[in-house]
């Protein structure tokens, strides 16, 4: 979603949100990622404005100061960034891939079953298709991707080829680099 | 039990591969990660960058070696020359020798202490594996029982944060049945 994005290029404007608007998203984000609640708060103040960046392929970042925390595209749902992630690793469940397939993560290819199956990798049985997940490596203590779900954990293992997750956001990518000026 | 700590002891169990420490079980968040001010990701995913920027991260890290130690870095679980599914060495044939040093020495566990900085230790465990020993599950049990962190970093090698040498024979022997302390070498403090 953000292999060839553009602060320049790519972002179409920029809207404070209303606070009716700003209770809705708030509401859809506890109801995606509800073991965020207690920390919400201290993220996005109340008072604080939220903007939201309207940028080309129909995705909406959210931004509170001069971080972006959430975005989404079209009717997906609402996705944290891979820094709020690691600052809060629960609030998605975690999928982990094998070493192998670290370095096709971070360029930005989906993940293919295999890399979900072998030793290294651990496949969440307890995800549902499109739900967005965590993406973990093994070895490695922070993720490196957020992911969507393509398939079940069922189907993953049993066919056990194709795309099993839609890379969304990763680390190095894009938005790991849009930088906000307030 | 509430909610959020729910969630927060099943993030805990999820990440049962890396290191796991106690601090993580009563941590506090935000976590706070450390990024590389080269390439901007996670300490631990600077081995994946070319190597031009790669050079620059090790450069950065060597001059902030203290820096880093202060600030509670697990330097091991981060060398960038990492031994375990290296291509390089691989090619060059070390794996292949170790694997072999493995079959001809077996049963028997070498314990060593290895320095970290000026004033800390790791703790080195090789040989577990020729037991039969699940090295995952006792790397997870070292962690838990030395309240510190501990991962398998080579094919039959657990290191262990600090110097826990003296508990850890014990902690094997009575582990594992088929395991003695006629088996346990302490080979002392040993350069890596
Ligand atoms: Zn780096």
């Amino acid at each position: 979603m953000f292999r060839k994005f553009d602060e320049s290029e790519n972002i179409s404007s920029t809207n404070q949100l209303k606070s009716s608007v700003q209770r809705q998203i708030r509401n859809t984000i506890l109801e995606q990622m509800p073991s965020i609640e207690p920390y919400l708060g201290d993220l996005w103040h109340k008072k604080e404005n939220a903007k939201v960046i309207k940028c080309h392929d129909h995705i909406e970042i959210l931004t509170v100061g001069t971080e972006p925390l959430f975005f989404k595209q079209r009717d997906s749902p609402w996705y944290p960034t891979l820094k709020l992630l690691h600052k809060y690793p629960f609030i998605l469940p975690k999928q982990q891939v094998d070493r192998g397939a670290i370095k096709f993560v971070l360029s930005g290819a989906n993940i293919m079953c295999p890399g979900l199956t072998s030793p290294g990798a651990d496949l969440n049985m307890e995800t549902e298709v499109n739900k967005a997940v965590a993406v973990h490596a093994e070895g490695k203590i922070n993720s490196l991707a957020i992911g969507l779900m393509k398939m079940s954990p069922q189907k993953i293992s049993e066919v056990n080829k194709g795309i099993g997750i839609d890379t969304i956001h990763y680390l190095n990518d894009g938005l790991w680099h849009l930088k906000i000026v307030k | 039990m509430s909610e959020e700590t729910e969630s927060q002891l099943d993030n805990v169990q999820d990440n049962e591969d890396d290191l796991i420490t106690t601090e993580e079980k009563s941590v506090s968040y935000p976590l706070k990660v450390i990024y590389c001010p080269e390439c901007s990701l996670p300490l631990e995913y600077c081995e994946f960058m070319p190597e031009a920027v790669l050079a620059k991260c090790r450069e950065w890290r060597e001059k902030n070696l203290d820096v880093l130690e202060q600030e509670g870095v697990e330097m091991s679980s981060l060398t960038l020359d990492e031994p375990s599914g290296d291509k390089k060495r691989q090619k060059r044939g070390g794996r292949g020798n170790l694997k072999a040093k493995q079959k001809k020495e077996p049963e028997v566990v070498r314990i060593a202490k290895i320095p970290r900085g000026k004033r800390k230790f790791m703790t080195r465990v090789q040989g577990l594996a020729t037991f039969d020993v699940n090295l995952k599950k006792a790397s997870k049990l070292f962690a838990q029982k030395f309240s510190c962190g501990s991962s398998v970093s080579a094919a039959d090698e657990i290191l262990i944060q600090g110097d826990v040498t003296d508990d850890l024979i014990i902690l094997i022997v009575d582990t594992w049945n088929e395991i003695d302390e006629d088996h346990i070498e302490d080979l002392g403090e040993v350069k890596r």
